[in-house]
C-alpha cells in the first residue's frame, strides 16, 4: 500500500468478515459500551452506538457511565411490512426501546435507545418475523427505497420488486450477523477466500456508504437525486414499464467549511432492460468498490468519485461491467417530492390510506393522539400492507373495502391523522438530539414550534394553503435532505442554524446557503419581506423556490461544486 | 494440630480468639493465674470500685452459669457480656454461648441459663440462629428439667410479633422441663435500662448460695448499671452528599460521606448508627392535634428526640387510657387494634382523634426516637477520616398519605454537604474480611453493595491477594446502576476479579442476583470448595432467602448431590462462618 488508507479499511480487513470483538463486547454486562472499533463494525449489523445526551452532565458525579444504548434501524426494502411485522415492531418498541418506533427518510423503522443487554433480544424477535437489520448502516449498499405512494399499483409492484432484488442481490454474505446476534454455528470466518465469502464486496466492503432508490415519476418522494444509484422508471405510452434510467452520484453530507464537501445532485447514465437492472446496480457498486477514495472518508461516496473521474467514463465504466451498455436516457418528468395524504384508489379497487407523522416519530403522546396504539390496533386488523415513506410517512396500503370502514374508525379514535397545514405536512426533521451523535442543534424536537411560526405568518399573508418545502437537521449531515428543500435549517451550534433557499420543488436542484448562524427571530425576520414579496408577486403556479431565485434573493445552485458558490442574499449586495 | 486453651465460640472475634490463643496456649499456669486475677479485678472497678477478687477462692466457689444470646447486630451479644460481669461479681462462672454454636449438649448440662434473644424480620429468629432455633422448636430438642432460667427478649414495637423469639423460647424452655425462675422481660428499641433491671434482678434470684459467704465475691451496687445511658454519638459532618440514581430513575439511593475529628475506628463489615430529625412539619401537625400549636420547646424535642412516627398496639392502648377515647377503646376491645394500626402512623390516630394531650401523656404514648443502622461503605485505608454509607429513600402511601422514612428521608431530603449528623459506630464482628488470601464472594443487591465498597477498597488497599467476586443488583442497568464507574475501576485494577449483574426492569423476564448465581453455578462452587468466604448483605425478606436456597440448588446441581446433601453442605459452610450475612 503506497498511500495511507483511512483508519476504517484497516479496521474492516483485521475484522474478519464483520466479527471483530462484537461478541465478547456483547458478553461485558458491566458495560453499556463496546470497543471503538466494534462501534464502527456493529453498524455494518444495523445499529450504532448512541449516548443519551440530556442526560450526560448527571452521569460521572453520580458514579454512572454515559447512558448508553444502541440505536437499531431495520432494513425493509421498499418499505414494506406486513401487519404482523408491525406488531414485532411495536412490541420491540415498547419492550426494548424507548417506548416510541421512529420512521426515517429512507422507509424504515428506527429503534432508539435499546440498551446492549437487550440488542440481542430485540435482533431476535425481528427474525422471529424474518426482518433483519444487517447492512441498515456501513459501508455497503443499504436499505433500498422505491416510490411509496400505491396509485399506480402495476409500474410500484415492480419498483418495489426491484428494491427489493437489488437489495437481496447486494447484501453482505458473511455468517458474522447470524453466528454474533442469532446465535447460528460459528462459520470459521476468513479460511474460505473472499470470492467465496463476499463474492461482491471483497474482505474491505465498500469505502462508504451507499445508497440505492427506484423512483416511479411524477413523484420523486423518493428523492432521486439524493442518493448514490437510482433507477427511474420509465413507461410506455401503454403505461406498461419499458426500463429504467439510471442515476449515480447523489449525496447531501457535507462538513462545516470545507468547501472541498458538498451535497451533489444525481447525474443520469442512460437506460437500460428490466431485466438488465440488476446488473447495472452490481456494476455500479464494483466500480465504486474499485474506484472509490479509501483515503479520506470525507471524501469516499460515490458523488465524489464521480466528480473526479467524470460521468462519461462511469458510464463506459459500468456498461463494461454490466455486460450491457447503456441505452440513451429517455424522457421522464417529476413533479415533487412529497406524500399524497389521505385515501387514494389503487388500481386494483383495494385502496390506502396515507397517515401524516410528524418528523416520523410514532408515540402514544399523553393526553394527546395515541399513534401508537392506534397503529397497533390496525394492524391487529389490516389485511394489506404498511409503507413506510421517504418523508417519514405511513400508508396503510392494500385495505380491502371491507375493512375500510373500521380503520376510518381506529384512525378517528387515536387521534391519527392525514391533516396538516401545507407547509408541516411537507416538513421534515431528522432525529438529532438527544440520540445523535453527531447533533450541534435541535431539530425533530424543535422543528413543530417553528413551524407553527410559519404558519401564523404565511396564514397572515394568505399562503396557508401553499405547499412550501421545510427541512432542518442539527447537522451538515443531511439526514432530512434539507439541501432539497425550498427552505432548509442545518443546525450550526445551539439554537442557531444556516439558512438554505431555493432548492426545487421536485428535488432537482439543489439549495443555496442564505444566511448563516441565524436564531429563530433573526431567520423569521429575514424570511418575513420574502413571504409579503411572494404573495404579492408570484406567478401562477410559481414554488416559493423558483420565486427566490427569479426575484434575485438567493443564486441558484447549478450543481454541487457551485453549491459554496455565491452564497449569501444576492439582492441586498446588489441594492447596497 | 495446636492447642487452642479459648474456644470458638468465646464471645471474640476469629483474629482475636487466634490472638489470645497465641498468648494462652504457652503461657505458664502461674501466669494464667495472674491474668485471671488481673481481669477480676478490671470488672470489679468497672462494677463501682470494690476490690479486686481473690481469682483461686472465687474460682474454687463460683457455680457456672450459662448466657445463651441470639443477635443479629449485636444488641443482645453485648448484654450478654453486661450480664456475665455482673454474674461474675455474683461469684458466678458464666459460660457466654452465642445460639448459633448453641448444642443439645450444652443445653442439657447447663444447670442455670440466661436468655438474650433478639427478634428480626417479621418475627423471626437472628438468621444465624436459624438453625438452632429450629432444633430448640422441633422434637430433636432435649429435656431441660431441673434447668432455671429466665429471658430477656429484644425487640420492637413498631412490629407486630414484638419480641416473638424471646416469647417462644421462654416457653418452649418451660414446655422441655426448664423453670423460669423470673420473668420475661421484653425491651423496645430503648433496652438499656430494662435490660440492666433484668440482669440485676434475675442474678439476686438465682445467685449462688455460697453468696452469703461475703469473702468470697464482690459486692457491687447496680445502681449504676440501672441508669445506663448508651455512650452518646459523635457529630459528623456532611462532606459529601450524591444520589447516585440518574433522575430518570424511580429510585433515590445517597451516597452520604461524613467527616470525623475524633478518630473512629471502624472496619469493614462494621454498620453505623445514624440519629435522625424527625420531619418538622410532622412534628407540627402532631402538635396542633394535640393542642400544642406553637409550642417550640415541645417541637424541638419532638422533632429530636421522639418516635413520633410509630403506631403500635401499645400505644393505641396508651392513647385510650390517656384519654378514655371510646371508639380506640372499642378498637381495641373489639380486637381490631392491629388490623387498625396497619400502615398507619401515630399522626393518623391524633388526627382521627383530636384532642388535647398533656406534654406528659406525649411523652407517654410516644418513645424516644432510636438511630437506624447504615453498613458502613468505606474502607478507612482509603479514606482516612471519613466514613461513607448508602442510603435508600424510603417513601410509600397508605391510607391516602405520602409516608416517608424517618432516617432515610432526613438523609435524603434535609441533609446537605456542610450540616452535621449524629452519628455512632455500630460494630459487627461476625461480618469481617477473612485472611487476605482467602477468596471472597459478595452477594449485595441494591443498598446490600454498600459493605463490598469498603470490602474492595480495603483488600485493594493491603494488596490482598485473595479473589473478589461481586454479584449486584437492581431495577435499571442505565439508571440505577450504583457506583458503576467504581465497579469498572476495580474490574480493570484487579482488586474485583469477577461481577456479574442482575437487573430487573430491563426486560420482560425478571433477573434477579440468584439468577445470575445458578448462571454462575459451577464457577461459585468451585470457588466455595476452594475455601472461598460467601457473604449475603441487603433485603432480608426475599433475597438472602432466595440466594441461600439457589446456593443449595447450587451444590446438588454441580456435585450431583441429594437436597439433603445439598442443604448440608450449605450448613457446613455456615458452621464454618464462610457464609455470613448482614441482612435487614
Ligand atoms: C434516521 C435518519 C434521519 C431521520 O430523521 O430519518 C438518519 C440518522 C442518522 N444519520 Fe443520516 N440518517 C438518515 C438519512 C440520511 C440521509 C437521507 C437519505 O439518505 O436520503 C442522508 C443524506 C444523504 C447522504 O447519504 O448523503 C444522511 C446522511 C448522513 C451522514 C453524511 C453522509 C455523507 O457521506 O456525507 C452521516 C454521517 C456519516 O455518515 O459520517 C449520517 C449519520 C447518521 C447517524 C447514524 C449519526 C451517526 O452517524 O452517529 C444518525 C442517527 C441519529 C439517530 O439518533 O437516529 N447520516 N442520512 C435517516 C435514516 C435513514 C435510513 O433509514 O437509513
Ligand atoms: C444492620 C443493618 C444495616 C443496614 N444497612 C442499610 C444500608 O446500608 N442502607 C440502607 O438504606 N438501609 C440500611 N438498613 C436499613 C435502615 O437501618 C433503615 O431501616 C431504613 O433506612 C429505613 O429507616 P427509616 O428511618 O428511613 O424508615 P422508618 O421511619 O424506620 O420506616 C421504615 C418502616 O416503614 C414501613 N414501610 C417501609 N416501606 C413500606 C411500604 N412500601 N409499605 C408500607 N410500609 C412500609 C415499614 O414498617 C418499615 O419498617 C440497615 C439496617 C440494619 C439493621
Ligand atoms: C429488619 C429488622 C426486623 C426486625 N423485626 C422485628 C420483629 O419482627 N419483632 C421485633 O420485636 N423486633 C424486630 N426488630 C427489632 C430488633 O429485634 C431490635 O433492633 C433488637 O435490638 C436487635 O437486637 P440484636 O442487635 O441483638 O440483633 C427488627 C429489626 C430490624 C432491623
Ligand atoms: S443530520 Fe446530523 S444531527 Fe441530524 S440525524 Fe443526521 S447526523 Fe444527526
Amino acid at each position: 500500500m503506497t498511500e495511507k488508507l483511512a483508519r476504517n479499511e484497516y479496521l474492516k480487513e483485521a475484522s474478519r468478515y464483520l466479527r471483530g470483538t462484537l461478541a465478547e463486547g456483547l458478553a461485558n454486562d458491566v458495560t453499556g459500551e463496546i470497543s471503538e472499533d466494534d462501534q464502527q463494525l456493529v453498524k455494518f449489523h444495523g445499529m450504532y452506538l448512541q449516548d443519551e445526551r440530556d442526560l450526560r452532565a448527571e452521569r460521572t458525579r453520580k458514579k454512572l457511565e454515559k447512558a448508553f444504548s444502541f440505536m437499531i434501524r431495520v432494513r425493509i426494502p421498499g418499505g414494506v411490512t406486513t401487519p404482523q411485522q408491525w406488531l414485532a415492531m411495536d412490541e420491540i418498541g415498547r419492550i426494548y426501546a424507548n417506548g416510541t418506533l421512529r420512521l426515517t427518510t429512507r422507509e424504515t423503522f428506527q429503534f432508539h435507545g435499546v440498551i446492549k443487554s437487550n440488542a440481542k433480544a430485540a435482533i431476535q424477535r425481528l427474525d422471529s418475523v424474518l426482518l433483519d437489520t444487517i447492512a441498515a448502516c456501513g459501508d455497503v449498499n443499504r436499505n433500498v427505497l422505491s416510490a411509496s405512494n400505491p396509485h399506480q399499483s402495476g409500474t410500484h409492484q415492480a419498483a418495489y420488486e426491484l428494491a427489493k432484488n437489488i437489495s437481496d442481490h447486494l447484501l453482505p454474505r458473511t455468517g458474522a450477523y447470524r453466528e454474533i446476534w442469532l446465535d447460528g454455528e460459528k462459520i470459521a470466518g476468513g479460511e474460505e477466500t473472499a470470492e467465496v465469502i463476499e463474492p461482491i464486496y471483497g474482505h474491505t466492503y465498500l469505502p462508504r456508504k451507499f445508497k440505492t432508490v427506484v423512483a416511479v415519476p411524477p413523484q420523486n418522494d423518493v428523492d432521486i437525486y439524493a442518493h448514490d444509484l437510482g433507477f427511474i422508471a420509465i413507461l410506455g405510452e401503454d403505461g406498461q414499464l419499458q426500463g429504467w434510467n439510471v442515476t449515480v452520484g447523489g449525496g447531501m453530507g457535507m462538513t462545516h467549511g470545507n468547501t472541498e464537501t458538498f451535497p451533489r445532485t444525481a447525474n443520469v447514465l442512460g437506460f437500460c432492460k428490466p431485466d438488465d437492472a440488476l446488473k447495472f446496480a452490481e456494476a455500479v457498486l464494483t466500480t465504486q468498490r474499485d474506484w472509490g477514495d479509501r483515503t479520506n472518508r470525507a471524501h469516499a461516496r460515490v458523488k465524489y468519485t464521480v466528480e473526479t473521474r467524470g460521468v462519461d467514463a462511469w458510464r463506459e465504466e459500468v456498461g463494461k461491467r454490466a455486460g450491457v451498455p447503456f441505452e440513451p436516457a429517455r424522457p421522464f418528468s417529476f413533479t415533487g417530492t412529497g406524500d399524497r395524504f389521505g385515501w387514494t384508489e389503487g388500481e386494483d379497487g383495494r385502496s390506502h390510506l396515507t397517515l401524516f407523522i410528524q418528523n416520523g416519530r410514532i408515540k402514544d403522546v399523553p393526553g394527546g393522539a395515541q399513534m401508537m396504539t392506534g397503529l397497533r390496533r390496525i394492524a391487529e386488523i389490516h389485511d394489506g400492507e404498511f409503507r413506510m415513506t421517504s418523508n417519514q410517512n405511513v400508508i396503510v396500503a392494500n385495505v380491502s373495502p371491507e375493512k375500510r370502514a373500521q380503520i376510518e374508525q381506529l384512525v378517528a379514535e387515536h387521534g391519527l391523522t392525514s391533516e396538516a397545514s401545507a407547509i408541516r405536512r411537507n416538513a421534515m426533521a431528522c432525529v438529532a438530539l438527544p440520540t445523535c451523535g453527531l447533533a450541534l442543534a435541535e431539530s425533530e424536537r424543535y422543528l413543530p414550534s417553528l413551524i407553527t411560526l410559519f404558519e401564523e405568518r404565511l396564514n397572515a399573508l394568505g399562503l396557508g394553503e401553499e405547499e412550501i418545502i421545510v427541512r432542518m437537521t442539527g447537522c451538515p449531515n443531511g439526514c432530512a435532505r434539507p439541501y432539497l428543500a425550498e427552505i432548509g435549517f442545518v443546525g450550526t451550534g445551539p439554537g442557531r442554524y444556516n439558512l438554505y433557499l431555493g432548492a426545487a420543488f421536485n428535488g432537482e436542484r439543489l439549495s443555496k446557503l442564505y444566511l448563516k448562524d441565524v436564531t429563530e427571530e433573526e431567520a423569521l425576520e429575514a424570511l418575513q419581506p420574502l413571504f409579503e414579496d411572494f404573495a404579492a408577486n408570484r406567478q401562477s403556479g410559481e414554488h416559493f423556490s423558483d420565486f427566490v431565485i427569479r426575484q434575485g434573493y438567493v443564486a441558484a445552485t447549478t450543481n454541487g461544486p457551485d453549491f459554496h458558490v455565491n452564497t449569501g442574499p444576492q439582492r441586498l449586495a446588489a441594492a447596497q | 494440630m495446636t492447642y487452642r486453651p479459648i474456644p470458638s465460640t468465646a464471645p471474640f472475634s476469629e483474629e482475636d480468639i487466634t490472638l489470645l490463643n497465641r498468648v494462652i496456649a504457652p503461657s505458664s499456669p502461674i501466669q494464667r493465674a495472674w491474668l485471671a486475677g488481673f481481669l477480676a479485678g478490671l470488672d470489679a472497678q468497672a462494677g463501682g470500685g470494690a476490690q479486686a477478687a481473690q481469682p483461686a477462692r472465687a474460682s474454687k466457689t463460683s457455680e457456672p452459669l450459662t448466657i445463651l444470646f441470639a443477635t443479629e447486630s449485636g444488641n443482645a451479644e453485648k448484654l450478654a457480656a453486661d450480664a456475665a460481669k455482673a454474674a461474675r461479681k455474683k461469684g458466678f462462672k458464666p459460660n457466654i454461648v452465642d445460639m448459633a454454636d448453641l448444642t443439645p449438649e450444652d443445653l442439657t448440662k447447663a444447670k442455670k441459663l440466661l436468655v438474650i434473644a433478639a427478634t428480626w424480620g417479621e418475627g423471626d429468629p437472628p438468621s444465624r440462629v436459624v438453625h438452632t432455633y429450629e432444633m430448640l422448636m422441633g422434637d430433636t430438642a432435649p429435656r431441660v428439667d431441673g434447668l432455671q432460667f429466665s429471658v430477656l427478649s429484644l425487640g420492637d414495637t413498631a412490629y407486630v410479633d414484638f419480641c416473638a423469639i424471646g416469647r417462644n423460647i421462654d416457653e418452649r424452655l418451660e414446655a422441655l422441663g426448664g423453670t423460669r425462675v423470673a420473668d420475661r422481660v421484653d425491651c423496645d428499641l430503648d433496652f438499656a435500662a430494662p435490660a440492666a433491671g433484668w440482669i440485676e434482678s434475675t442474678l439476686e434470684i438465682i445467685a449462688p448460695a455460697q453468696t452469703a459467704d461475703a469473702g468470697h465475691v464482690i459486692e457491687v451496687d447496680f445502681g449504676a448499671r440501672q441508669a445506663v445511658v448508651p455512650d452518646a454519638p459523635a457529630e459528623l459532618e456532611v462532606v459529601d452528599h450524591i444520589n447516585l440514581n440518574s433522575s430518570r430513575s424511580d429510585k433515590e439511593t445517597i451516597h452520604l460521606a461524613l467527616g470525623f475529628e475524633d478518630e473512629m475506628a471502624y472496619e469493614p463489615g462494621d454498620a453505623l448508627d445514624i440519629y435522625p430529625l424527625n420531619e418538622p412539619a410532622l412534628a407540627e401537625e402532631i402538635l396542633n392535634a394535640t393542642g400544642h400549636a406553637g409550642n417550640d420547646v415541645l417541637r424541638d424535642e419532638l422533632i429530636r428526640d421522639r418516635d413520633i412516627t410509630t403506631l403500635s398496639v401499645k400505644t393505641l392502648e396508651k392513647f385510650a387510657a390517656a384519654i378514655g377515647d371510646k371508639d380506640v377503646q372499642a378498637l381495641i376491645a373489639g380486637g381490631h387494634a392491629r388490623d387498625w394500626i396497619a400502615g398507619r402512623q401515630l399522626i393518623d390516630l391524633v388526627t382521627a382523634h383530636p384532642v388535647k394531650l398533656s406534654v406528659e401523656q406525649i411523652f407517654d404514648i410516644t418513645r424516644p426516637l432510636a438511630p437506624r443502622a447504615y453498613s458502613i461503605a468505606s474502607s478507612r485505608k482509603e479514606f482516612e477520616d471519613e466514613v461513607h454509607v448508602l442510603v435508600a429513600a424510603v417513601r410509600y402511601e397508605t391510607h391516602g398519605r405520602q409516608r416517608m422514612g424517618v432516617t432515610s428521608s432526613y438523609i435524603a431530603d434535609r441533609l446537605k454537604k456542610g450540616a452535621s449528623v449524629r452519628a455512632k459506630l455500630k460494630p459487627n464482628k461476625h461480618f469481617r474480611l477473612p485472611e487476605p488470601d482467602r477468596d471472597v464472594i459478595m452477594i449485595g443487591p441494591g443498598t446490600g453493595v454498600a459493605p463490598f465498597r469498603a470490602f474492595v477498597q480495603e483488600r485493594r488497599a493491603i494488596a490482598a491477594s485473595g479473589r473478589n467476586w461481586l454479584f449486584f443488583g437492581d431495577r435499571q442497568f442505565t439508571h440505577d446502576f450504583l457506583y458503576q464507574l467504581e465497579w469498572q475501576e476495580a474490574l480493570a485494577d484487579g482488586s474485583l476479579a469477577r461481577m456479574d449483574v442482575a437487573f430487573s426492569r430491563d426486560a420482560p423476564q425478571k433477573v434477579y442476583v440468584q439468577d445470575r448465581m445458578w448462571h454462575r453455578r459451577t464457577d461459585l462452587v468451585d470457588w466455595l470448595e476452594g475455601g472461598a468466604k460467601f457473604y449475603v448483605c441487603g433485603d432480608a425478606k426475599n433475597m438472602a432467602r432466595d440466594v441461600r436456597a439457589t446456593l443449595v440448588k447450587a451444590f446438588a446441581d454441580v456435585k450431583a448431590l441429594s437436597a439433603e446433601n445439598a442443604e448440608a453442605a450449605v450448613r457446613a459452610l455456615e458452621a464454618e462462618k464462610r457464609y455470613l450475612q448482614d441482612v435487614y
